[in-house]
Order: C-alpha cells, then sequence, then structure tokens
C-alpha cells in the first residue's frame, strides 16, 4: 500500500514510524482526552531534527526533500494527528516564510533556533473577521521611531500555547478599497504579547491552539519579513506551502484509520465469519484503498513541482482538497466499520474521525481551495 | 576411526551451576539413548580444580567413562583453554557427537569449538535422534520457536550440538554405577589466555530467571499505567513465578528490559501464561510458541492474543488481576 | 571498528514482518555501542552486512546513526549459508576492507535463527580473544574491559586489541536515526557492494571451506488451543476461571488452590 519512491523515503518513513510507534503512540489517546502538550516527546523530536526539515544545513536542519518532509508528517499522523500538526505547521508556514523571504541577517539569527525547535513557531493570519477573507484583518502596526507597534487578535493561532516565535499579519496603511498588510515577526517574550485560553477543540486536541492578543506590542523594525505590503505576498505563497504540509497530515490520518479499520475487520466475526469476507466491508476497503492512493500521488506530485522550484499552488490545492476530503470519508468508514466499539473511545478510530474534520477547515477551507483550483483552470491559456 | 573401536559421543560438563541447572546430567542422559542406536559409548569431559564431585555425578548419572583434567590453572572457566584441551583431545580420539548445553557459557564456547573442529553446529537444540542413515538428526527452533528445523551435520565429525536446558530427562542417580575415570594432566604448552578474567561474583538476583519459569504473568500496555502494571508482580509472586512484558511497556519504562517477552525477549517455555492487557502484536506472540497454556485478560474480545489462548477472558485487565490477587491469598495453602 | 550485522537470507522475507526496518534488534544494540565509544574515543566505523540487495538499507541505516562507511556482501554463491560459512565470508571481507580493525561489535543474536554463533565463530576465524553477551564496554589504551552476566555469575573480564565482542540487548538502548543523518546517509560514496569473487572466493571454496550444516526439513509447529471464553464483571470472571482451573494451576505451582469447603468439624 505504500508509495515509497526511493529507498530514502523508505527508510525516513520506517524511522519516523519506529518513533512515534514508540514514544507517540503510547500517549496519543491520553494526550487527546486531557488536552496536554506532551512536552518531554517534542523534546526528543527537537533533537531529531523534526523541527528543521527543509531547513539548509549552515542553519542546522535536515535539508529533506518534499516527499521526504511529507513522509515525516504523515508518518507522525498516522499515530498522533495533533503532534503532526504541531511540526507540519511549524516547518510549513512558521519557517518556510524565513526560507523564501528573510533577510540573511534574520535567516542567520533565527532559523537555527527554529531548526533545533529551540523556538517554536506559529502563523497568525486569522482573526475573528477574518478567516477566509484573510485581506480583512484588522491587527495594525504603526511605525514608531524605530519600532512598530502591533494591536490586535489572532485566534485559532496552531501552536499557540507554546510558541516562542509567531509570525503576525498586520495592516500597515490603506488605500480606498487596497488594504495593506505585512508580517512580523514577534517572539513570545516581546511585551505586550499575550496568550489566550487554549481552545477546548473536537479534535487536535493535544496541539496547544489558541488566540494571541497583541497590547501596544513593540516590534523592532528589524523584524519585519519582507517588505511593507508585502502580507499578501507572503500570505498566500505560505499558504501554498502549508496546503502541502496539511495534505500530508489528513494523508496520515486517513492511513491510520484505514490500517485499523482493515485489522478490525479481518478479526471481528459475525455470522460466523470475519467482517472482511462481506461484500459491503470489501466495497468500502477497496474504495478507502484507492481513494488514499490517489490522494499519496497528488501529494507527492505537488512536493514534485516545488522542488523542481515551479509553481505549485494549484497542484498543492488540489492535493489539500483531496487529501482531507479522503480523510473524512475513510475516519468516518473506519468508525462504521467498528461498529460500536467504533464510537468508543476504548478504541482510536473515533479520534481519528475528530482529528479528521479540521483538515478540511484551517489552512484554507476545502471551498477556498476549490476557488483556488478553479482561478488556476480558467487563468490557464493553455490547460 | 579404528575399526572395532567403539564410537564417542562426548557430553561437556558445565558443572558451574550445577544445582540450578541439570542441563549436562540431562545430556548424558540423553546421550546415553543415543549410544544405544549407534553403539558408542558416552564419555562426560570435566575440566577444572577439584572435581571430584562431578565425576561421582556424572558417574552416578549415567556416563561410561569420564575424562576429567584437574589442575589450579583450571579453577574458573576458561573458553580459550578449554578450546586447546578439546582441540587435542579431538584430535587423539575422534569422537563421533559432542554435546554442549546451551548455557549462556555453551553457546559462546561452542560455535568457537566448532569452528576450531572444523564442523558443523547447531544452536539451542529442542530434540536429538538418530536419522535412518545414521547421521545426528538436529532440532532446532528459530523465530521464537514458532518454526522448527531438523539439522545435520552430513560429512564432518564431530556432529555438534547445543541443547535447551530442560529438553531431556536426566537418568536418576545411581551411585552403584561404575564408569572409567581417565585422569589427565593439563596439556603443557596451552597457549596463554588473552581474555583475563578480572572479577566474577555468583549474582544475588533471584536465582530462577524468566526463561525457567513455570508460570509467567505478562502485561501489555491494556494494564494502563506504571502503578497498575507493577501490581502484576503480586500476582507473580502469590504464584511463584515471574512477570514479563511486552516491548512498548518496556520503552515506557514502566518494566526493565530484563522482562522482555517475545522477539528478541527472553525465550519463555512456561507451564502456564497469563496475559494481561496484550493485544498479541506479531513481535510479541512469536515468543510464546512453547507456553502450556495461556490465560489472556483483555477488554476487546477480538485482540489476537485472546484468539491464541486457551482461555481468553473479557473484561478490564487491571480488575481482573486485583480480584484474583484478592481470590487466590484467600485460597493458597501448602 | 567494525561492526558486523548477520543476516540470514533463507529467512529474509519472514524476517520483515517482524522488525520495525530491517536491522535485526541486537545489532542496534551493537551499534549503539559502537556510537558510544566513537562518541568518547573518535573512532571509524564500519558496517558490514552480508544479503541479498535489499540488505542495504540496514547499511544506510547504520550510517545514517553514525557509521562512517558501510559494505554488502552480496552474491547469489553465499545464498542458505550457514554460520560456519558466513563468518568465513565476513573474516575475508574485514581482512581485505579493514584489515588494521581494533574492534568487531556483533549482536548476541538475530532474531530468526537466534543461533548466537556468528561473533563467536567470527572470533576464532580472525584468531581474536572475544567475549559474549557484553553488557558495557570500557576501553583505556588498547585494553577493553566489559562487564557481562552470564550464567547467573557476574563478570568483568580484560583484553587487549582486537577483539570481538557480541554485545547483549540488557544496555546500549539504540538511538533513533536524526532526519538530517538519514537525508545524508545517501549522498556520497560511504557504500560498496562486494560480490564473492572479489574477496577470493568461488564456488568450488564454498563447496569445500563453506557450510557444514544442512537444513533437511522445516515444519511450523502447530497449535490447536481450545479457547474458552468467559465474560462478565471482574469478580465473576476470577470465580468462574478459578472453578473451572484450580487443579491445574494448583499442579503447576505445586500448591493447592481449591476453595476452602467447612468440613463436618467447621475446619
Amino acid at each position: 500500500m505504500q508509495l515509497n519512491p526511493c529507498a530514502k523515503h523508505k527508510l525516513i518513513r520506517d524511522s519516523v514510524r519506529h518513533f512515534a510507534e514508540t514514544e507517540l503512540a503510547p500517549i496519543a489517546a491520553e494526550i487527546d482526552r486531557n488536552a496536554i502538550f506532551p512536552v518531554e516527546v517534542i523534546g526528543k523530536m527537537k533533537a531529531l531534527n523534526y523541527f528543521g526539515l527543509q531547513v539548509p544545513k549552515e542553519f542546522g536542519g535536515a535539508v529533506l526533500d518534499s516527499v521526504s518532509a511529507s513522509i515525516v508528517v504523515e508518518e507522525i499522523s498516522r499515530v498522533c494527528a495533533a503532534i503532526g500538526l504541531c511540526v507540519t505547521v511549524h516547518n510549513g508556514v512558521a519557517v518556510y516564510p524565513f526560507l523564501q523571504f528573510a533577510t540573511p541577517e534574520q535567516k542567520k539569527h533565527y532559523l537555527p533556533k527554529l531548526a533545533s525547535g529551540e523556538f517554536i513557531g506559529a502563523f497568525s493570519l486569522t482573526e475573528a473577521n477574518a478567516g477566509s477573507d484573510s485581506a480583512s484583518v484588522e491587527t495594525t502596526a504603526v511605525k514608531k521611531n524605530k519600532e512598530y507597534v502591533l494591536n490586535g487578535t489572532k485566534i485559532f493561532v496552531t501552536n499557540g500555547g507554546v510558541c516562542d516565535l509567531a509570525l503576525i499579519f498586520a495592516l500597515t496603511g490603506s488605500e480606498p478599497g487596497r488594504p495593506q498588510s505585512s508580517v512580523f515577526i514577534v517572539e513570545s517574550n516581546y511585551a505586550g504579547f499575550l496568550r489566550g485560553e487554549v481552545e477546548d477543540l473536537c479534535g487536535m486536541r493535544a496541539n496547544p491552539v489558541s488566540s494571541l492578543f497583541l497590547e501596544d506590542c513593540c516590534v523592532p523594525e528589524k523584524n519585519l519579513l519582507g517588505k511593507i505590503g508585502d502580507g499578501m505576498k507572503i500570505g498566500l505563497a505560505t499558504l501554498d506551502n502549508g496546503r502541502i504540509g496539511v495534505a500530508a497530515q489528513a494523508l496520515g490520518i486517513a492511513q491510520g484509520a484505514f490500517e485499523a479499520a482493515v485489522k478490525y475487520a479481518k478479526e471481528r466475526q459475525q455470522f460466523k465469519k470475519p467482517i472482511a469476507s462481506l461484500q459491503t466491508i470489501q466495497n468500502y476497503i477497496a474504495d478507502m484503498a484507492t481513494e488514499i492512493a490517489a490522494a499519496r500521488l497528488l501529494l507527492y506530485r505537488a512536493c514534485s513541482l516545488k522542488d523542481e522550484a515551479v509553481p505549485f499552488g494549484c497542484e498543492a490545492a488540489m492535493a489539500k482538497l483531496y487529501c482531507s476530503t479522503v480523510a473524512s470519508k475513510v475516519t468516518s468508514l473506519a468508525v462504521q466499520i467498528h461498529g460500536g466499539y467504533g464510537y468508543s473511545k476504548e478504541y482510536d478510530v473515533e479520534r481519528y474521525f475528530r482529528d479528521a474534520k479540521v483538515t478540511e477547515i484551517y489552512e484554507g477551507t476545502s471551498e477556498i481551495q476549490r476557488l483556488v483550483i478553479a482561478r488556476s483552470v480558467l487563468s490557464k491559456l493553455i490547460l | 576411526m579404528k575399526k572395532g573401536i567403539k564410537k564417542s559421543i562426548w557430553v561437556f560438563g558445565d558443572y558451574r551451576n550445577y544445582y540450578q541447572n541439570r542441563v549436562t546430567l540431562q545430556l548424558i542422559s540423553k546421550a546415553v539413548d543415543l549410544a544405544k542406536t549407534i553403539n558408542a559409548e558416552v564419555c562426560a569431559l570435566i575440566f577444572g580444580h577439584e572435581i571430584d564431585e562431578w565425576i561421582m555425578e556424572y558417574t552416578a548419572h549415567g556416563a561410561d567413562r569420564i575424562l576429567a583434567i584437574d589442575d589450579h590453572a583450571l579453577k574458573s572457566y576458561s573458553t580459550e583453554r578449554y578450546l586447546a584441551i578439546i582441540e587435542a583431545l579431538a584430535k587423539e580420539r575422534d569422537p563421533e557427537i559432542i554435546l554442549i548445553g546451551a548455557t549462556d557459557f555453551g553457546r559462546e564456547f561452542a560455535p568457537r569449538l566448532a569452528k576450531r573442529l572444523h564442523t558443523g553446529l547447531s544452536a539451542d537444540c529442542v530434540g536429538l535422534n538418530i536419522a535412518e542413515d545414521g547421521l545426528l538428526l538436529q532440532l532446532a527452533p528459530s523465530f521464537g520457536g514458532n518454526m522448527l528445523a531438523e539439522i545435520v551435520t552430513e560429512r564432518h565429525r564431530p556432529q555438534m550440538a547445543t541443547v535447551r536446558p530442560g529438553t531431556f530427562k536426566e537418568i536418576p542417580h545411581n551411585y552403584e554405577r561404575n564408569a572409567l575415570v581417565e585422569r589427565l594432566s593439563l596439556m603443557k604448552n596451552l597457549p596463554k589466555p588473552r581474555v583475563r578474567l578480572i572479577e566474577y561474583e555468583r549474582s544475588v538476583e533471584k536465582e530462577h530467571t524468566i526463561e525457567n519459569a513455570t508460570v509467567i504473568v505478562c502485561g501489555g500496555r491494556g494494564m494502563g499505567n506504571k502503578e497498575k502494571f507493577k501490581k502484576l508482580q503480586e500476582l507473580a509472586k502469590l504464584l511463584g513465578g515471574d512477570v514479563g512484558a511486552t516491548r512498548p511497556v518496556v520503552y515506557a519504562g514502566w518494566a526493565d528490559h530484563g522482562a522482555l517477552v517475545g522477539q528478541a525477549g527472553k525465550h519463555i517455555k512456561p507451564k502456564i501464561l497469563f496475559s494481561f492487557g496484550i493485544s498479541g502484536a506479531i513481535q510479541h506472540t512469536a515468543g510464546l510458541g512453547e507456553a502450556d497454556f495461556i490465560v489472556a485478560i483483555n477488554k476487546n474480545p477480538q485482540a489476537m492474543m485472546m484468539k491464541m489462548a486457551d482461555v481468553a477472558i473479557t473484561a478490564d485487565a487491571s480488575d481482573v488481576l486485583n480480584n484474583l490477587i484478592k481470590e487466590l491469598k484467600k485460597r493458597i495453602r501448602e | 571498528m567494525v561492526t558486523e550485522l548477520p543476516w540470514d537470507e533463507k529467512t529474509g522475507t519472514l524476517r520483515r514482518d517482524l522488525a520495525a526496518g530491517m536491522m535485526n534488534p541486537a545489532c542496534k544494540h551493537a551499534l549503539e555501542a559502537a556510537l558510544q565509544i566513537k562518541e568518547k574515543l573518535s573512532a571509524k566505523i564500519t558496517a558490514i552486512t552480508m544479503g541479498p540487495p535489499a540488505a542495504e538499507e540496514v547499511l544506510r541505516e547504520a550510517l545514517a546513526m553514525g557509521a562512517d562507511r558501510g559494505i554488502l556482501v552480496c552474491d547469489k554463491l553465499l545464498a542458505g549459508s550457514d554460520t560456519y560459512a558466513t563468518s568465513l565470508v565476513l573474516k575475508e571481507t574485514i581482512k581485505k576492507e579493514c584489515p588494521d580493525f581494533d574492534l568487531i561489535l556483533c549482536g548476541a543474536y538475530t532474531s530468526d535463527s537466534e543461533t548466537a554463533q556468528v561473533g563467536p565463530q567470527l572470533a576464532e576465524e580472525l584468531d581474536l580473544p572475544a567475549a559474549a553477551y557484553v553488557e558495557k564496554l570500557d576501553i583505556s589504551g588498547r585494553t577493553l574491559r566489559v562487564r557481562r552476566m552470564v550464567d547467573n555469575f557476574r563478570e568483568t573480564l580484560e583484553m587487549e586489541f582486537p577483539a570481538l565482542v557480541t554485545v547483549s540487548m540488557e544496555n546500549y538502548k539504540p538511538r533513533y536515526a536524526q532526519l538530517a543523518g538519514l537525508e545524508n546517509a545517501f549522498c556520497g560514496q560511504e557504500t560498496i557492494v562486494l560480490e564473492a569473487q572479489s574477496l577470493g572466493i568461488k564456488a568450488s571454496s564454498m563447496e569445500q571451506k563453506g557450510s557444514r550444516t544442512k537444513v533437511r526439513k522445516v515444519f511450523l509447529k502447530k497449535a490447536q488451543k481450545e479457547n474458552v471464553l468467559i465474560q462478565g464483571t471482574a469478580s465473576l470472571v476470577v470465580a468462574e476461571f478459578l472453578d473451572k482451573y484450580q487443579r491445574k494451576i494448583g499442579t503447576a505451582i505445586g500448591k493447592s488452590i481449591e476453595e476452602k469447603r467447612l468440613d463436618e468439624k467447621g475446619h
């Protein structure tokens, strides 16, 4: 069932799977139930370069290609989606903007800390009135002497409860009808940076998702990422990349639920035979297997394009759209195949079911993904 | 092989843990059995210092001949010296078969000896027979005991095997028995051993190990947490047995590596195995091939471990453990 | 320094199910011991394995953990070798590729055939002082001191390099591979593949000097279990269980656990 494009990918997959099953599997149910961020295991992951997946060697990163990085996220999410989320958000949308848009000084200062996990990163775009409509952010950044003063509230910030660094999108000016936003590197120890309560969510509960409050938070001007007005540019490019990570996460969730369903179907006996011998169940299994395989290929295609340094936004949106849809469908079927036991917290599938849903929502809802894909198709002269 | 001279089956005298591990006596017994089929004599090798006790014991338990070397230089076991001694003796006397108990020592010593004598060796055998063509048929386990292989050494001599302790039954001792005792002197010009024994002490840990425990109480992640897992020790103690653990439990720090049961864990062959809260991953179940009677307790009736068990109890593992301990405390008397 | 990773090609396919990755668990402990030595004393680690082409993955994994070089000995001629032959081939490999080694480390046994023989036989081939089931290694100059537990004896042994040890699984818990290491393990030329010919081994030499044992038959142990099911509350299941099996358990433990019944005198 696994597609391992090459020997290296297989070894990476085996290694991460071994780590996830040894370190995360025993605690996954408990940290979900009690919404605990497992600091000790995260510490072990930091030492193994999980927080610097695609960071260059000179900054202490693992320099993985995009398929390898996706495999890491997949294999963690296959066991514990909430921690897979921590890793993919940190790498995909907090570290990535540094790689693409930071000055040499900013890279030198921040990338080693980010790659080693000394700093856990967060990406803060969403606000109460700015979800899909991300241009409508209301957080402001006003220049004052050699600083920018930030005011506003960011919500649903993944890693918010533990992040050491957050990329904040703020308004830095507006012409009528054309809001101008910029991105600021904000460290959590800056005065005026406050965290809200950790959200009580349906799934991904071991990830400390919270609001971030900026109250006259002063940020040195050298912490401007890119140029003034680059907000949209950085945001869109980052989300393109983030989509690959979320797709990988969704794929991992689907894979985990799928494996559990197949194992259960082989063991569970009704009418004096395993339910895996019933045609209805076999149909479900066939559909799940096929859709996961297709999702994987879409994901790896987006990864290849990204590594070839050609535009990959449309393909990334397709991967995210499809992987998250498949994750929701597969996890729902997995619960169904488990019958009553699937609805109980004694089994892991109900957690996968709850975790899967949000992959259709964050980092661009499925509706936004369709928008991105349609625009890409309609804008092409040759399809 | 000179015609008319009887063939010889040698049994290495591993006397170090005589009272705990009767493997040498068990091998002598089997050798006597094999010797009848191939018309051979059974010869026990004893190399040590002040070894009269062992000479008496091995004679009383069935040996026809004893090759003994009693020398201060052999006070402690020495792989290198034994290799040199047996090499010299084997060249001289051309044994047909050499059997060595699969103790830790035997399993390290026998392969080197086999190489030294340029012959084949099978490890940890659980059965020995004479095949129709007169060869020693060695039954060796693999994959944690789930597979058995029949192995022969066709063209080379001596045929060698290490045998798992407890495989054969010893012949009851009979002090009326006699054996031909050859007291040889230690060869001169033996090479000086390159491995020096700096210190050794009999371990103060419990003498019986999980490997020869009659009852084993195994626990897995289904026990819930470390405190609940630790309670297994109470049941084990009541039943005079040992606690075993699965790999996830060892890695979670609920049990030591020494308790690991399964692939790459300890070889167990209990009469009764209790399996608390274990799902039955292949890495664990592959090591259970030789348990006589398995009782599995798990909340999940579909778990593979439950399918493999003689008795499958569907209930919370920890609750059943507590109740079982309570009941047994009431009932146990000598 | 050489860490040797034995591989039994006959049982290659089955083993895949049993191990996380392809490297035999005991060998991982041996590699971990080697890595800890390298950290303290700066050493060069060569990982050697004998097996089919797919076994190269084991070498890559060793490189990812920190080994410096990997050698795969791969040849159809070597298929089905017993430990006698395997140790011979490994000796030739070591003599050719790393003749100036100080220490050879092996896993105490493989999880498939579990003979624990390759290490001692390799030591014999190379005429080395050796110790098996080592739990702790300490190096001082050219002296190696090891601690181990064998047959209920706790032993401390000493020997000089060059030497061989087999590493037990009591200690040296294997580390996880860093992702950077895994990525680097596939760049560069640190692995080589050797055929029998380059070691001077021909079909005739395998006939003469190769395997001494032969497997005549292999069979699976069958276990026909009755699989009695009991369910209910904890106290009820325990009562039912003991009711059915108290005698069996009592016999096994040498004590009676039958329920006390009041006799006529009320005892």
